[in-house]
């Protein structure tokens, strides 16, 4: 369940403002948001996150008006509720793939089984490499562990940036499904930011910047 | 999974600059541990071998090589003053006790000392084996003279003159070892002790064979000399009168050996100043290093730590990630060092008792490892401040969105 309202955002030093279209979404209900460069999708994709608030507006996950949270909160329900894909595959690096994703259950304090992060782990194909430090993975395991780290907790929100623009066509597809399966499994609303028109095909619900 | 796992990790992800941390601080904390041991040894020693002496009076001269020559027995004796006279100053109802001694010989390096059976009071020795010397020509051995010359209960020895080993000037009496001492770890595990008589006669007869030499040489009672006269107070007043009565109203001196030996450490600490110095400087060094270790950390993975807010944790949770790594390497490096010293000197003494048992190693006193591990601490804990500030001022979004 997520909610905006008359979002509007405007970086120090800057003149012009970000405005943005209401967004709603239900329970297990997808969105795609396509958008040129520099039209204020990663700022729109922050502001969901918790990670900027907005100059005007609201932004209400799971019925709590985020950017009402002080700083701590803020750390606590993102860690809870929310997971992030970045366009760079991202992970710890001085961790190995397991325990990149215990440091993520850690922060997000959410007791989650052992079976869990192997279940996980198997079905984005990384069990066998579960040991591996981050820097030994190849670029498609890179992805596919960014996309574990961001659903492992079981968030309400998974958030995407960009998470196919440097990916073919065949990955592109790969990533795509799964993140929309990790959704569903974890019955969570996937908002996917890119500017990458392939993926359209994956959404019903599509608003454009 | 946990913080400090982390920070391991994060440790192990980068050994050269761990190990270079490790090294430098522990080498600081090698060097503030090393001196203050040795200065802490070395002025144990001195006192301890003081005993019981609280005044040395001998002939005119320098008073810290009175010192030095009569009561830690390193350095050649003043002169030698009038035993008559001495006795006069014995006389004095503040003075507990009163040990003439008397030098000028040596067995094989180690000094012959003619003196009476008051002397060994002074450093509590005990008789090991056999008996205390009664008559003249007789010796008790302290401990290390008998390990290291491997000498027995009867068996005899020439001294030679002087209190270097030569083979030239050499007496013809023979002294008969009848008691070896209890070790002592102090000086007098390195003296041979005889009667005073001994000394005298053993010059008197070789001044008898001189004078078939024609040199004139008398030794009546009256002309008997000692070197120097030890002295214990019996009440603390007599620090006060009996050193400037002697050294005003006698051609004698009095020394206290507490206070010459202050006057030495001043001389010798600057040197122990210095080492200090060089060792805090290079305190100063590690503490750079840590900083820029922690704080590269902070800057190239800033990536990293910004992902980590957004899995939930707090700034103070990527604060305790560094403090962490900041204090491993602390706590490693000042452990290292005191195990390093420790083990260290206890190597070295062990080599320097092979053959000279007079050094003994002092435990570092509580509050200088306090001290001086409070410094390590104090650098380290700066050195994270410093580093930890741009995790203060971390703008999430801007570290995630300038990604690509």
């Amino acid at each position: 369940m997520i909610h905006t309202e008359h979002l509007t955002f405007q970086y120090k030093k800057k003149e012009n403002v970000f405005s943005f279209p209401n967004i709603t979404l239900n329970q297990q209900e997808n969105l795609l948001v396509l958008g040129k460069s520099g039209i204020g999708k990663t700022t729109l994709l922050h502001l969901l996150a918790g990670l900027l608030k907005p100059t005007n507006g609201t932004v209400m996950i799971d019925h709590v008006v985020i950017n009402k949270l002080v700083t701590k909160q803020l750390d606590k329900f993102r860690g809870e509720n929310i997971g992030l894909v970045f366009q760079k595959k991202h992970a710890i690096q001085s961790l190995n793939v397991l325990e990149n994703l215990q440091a993520r259950l850690y922060f997000s304090k959410k007791k989650i089984e052992n079976t869990a992060i192997e279940t996980v782990l198997k079905q984005l194909d990384l069990n066998e490499f579960k040991h591996n430090k981050v820097n030994k993975l190849s670029e498609g395991q890179l992805q596919r562990l960014s996309i574990a780290s961001a659903v492992i907790h079981q968030p309400k929100v998974i958030l995407a940036d960009e998470p196919t623009s440097s990916l073919d066509d065949e990955n592109c597809k790969i990533v795509m499904k799964l993140l929309i399966e990790q959704a569903q499994k974890t019955k969570a609303n996937l908002i996917v930011i890119t500017h990458d028109s392939r993926i359209k095909p994956f959404f019903q619900n599509t608003i454009t910047l | 999974m946990k913080i400090w796992k982390i920070s391991i990790e994060n440790i192990k992800s980068k050994p050269l600059y761990t190990f270079l941390s490790v090294f430098i601080l522990s080498l600081s904390s090698i060097l503030l541990l090393g001196i203050q041991q040795i200065k802490k040894s070395f002025e144990y020693q001195m006192e301890h071998n003081l005993g019981e002496i609280d005044l040395v009076i001998g002939a005119k001269g320098s008073p810290l090589q009175l010192v030095l020559a009569s009561v830690l027995h390193l350095d050649n004796p003043t002169g030698n003053i009038s035993y008559n006279e001495a006795k006069k100053i014995s006389k004095n109802p503040l003075i507990e006790s009163a040990v003439p001694i008397s030098y000028g010989d040596n067995y094989k390096g180690f000094r012959i000392i003619g003196t009476t059976n008051t002397f060994a009071k002074f450093y509590n020795a005990q008789i090991e084996q056999g008996r205390s010397n009664e008559k003249p020509m007789e010796v008790v051995l302290g401990n290390a003279v008998a390990q290291q010359l491997h000498l027995k209960i009867g068996d005899t020895l020439i001294s030679s003159h002087g209190l270097i080993e030569n083979n030239i000037d050499v007496h013809s009496d023979k002294l008969t070892v009848v008691g070896i001492l209890k070790p002592t770890q102090k000086v007098i595990d390195r003296l041979i002790i005889t009667h005073l008589q001994s000394i005298w006669d053993v010059h008197n007869h070789d001044a008898d064979h001189n004078d078939s030499h024609n040199h004139e040489h008398e030794h009546k009672d009256k002309d008997k000399e000692i070197t120097s006269l030890l002295i214990s107070f019996r009440s603390p007043a007599a620090f006060l009168t009996i050193p400037r009565k002697i050294n005003q109203t006698t051609n004698m001196q009095a020394a206290l050996p507490k206070f010459e030996l202050d006057r030495l450490y001043k001389y010798t600490g600057v040197g122990f100043q210095t080492i200090t110095a060089i060792a805090y400087l290079i305190l100063a060094i590690s503490g750079i290093i840590i900083f820029t270790s922690l704080y590269k950390m902070v800057k190239e993975r800033s990536f990293d730590l910004a992902i980590l807010r957004t899995y939930g944790a707090s700034n103070f949770q990527l604060i305790k990630i560094v403090a962490y790594e900041g204090f491993t390497v602390a706590l490693c490096a000042f452990g290292f060092g005191f195990l390093f010293v420790k083990i260290g000197f206890k190597l070295i003494f062990k080599m320097m008792n092979a053959d000279d048992k007079m050094y003994m190693l002092q435990e570092l006193p509580y509050q200088d490892l306090l001290t001086i591990g409070v410094s390590v601490f104090t650098i380290t804990t700066t050195s994270i401040l410093l580093a930890i500030y741009p995790i203060l001022k971390m703008d999430i979004s801007t570290i995630l969105s300038n990604e690509k």
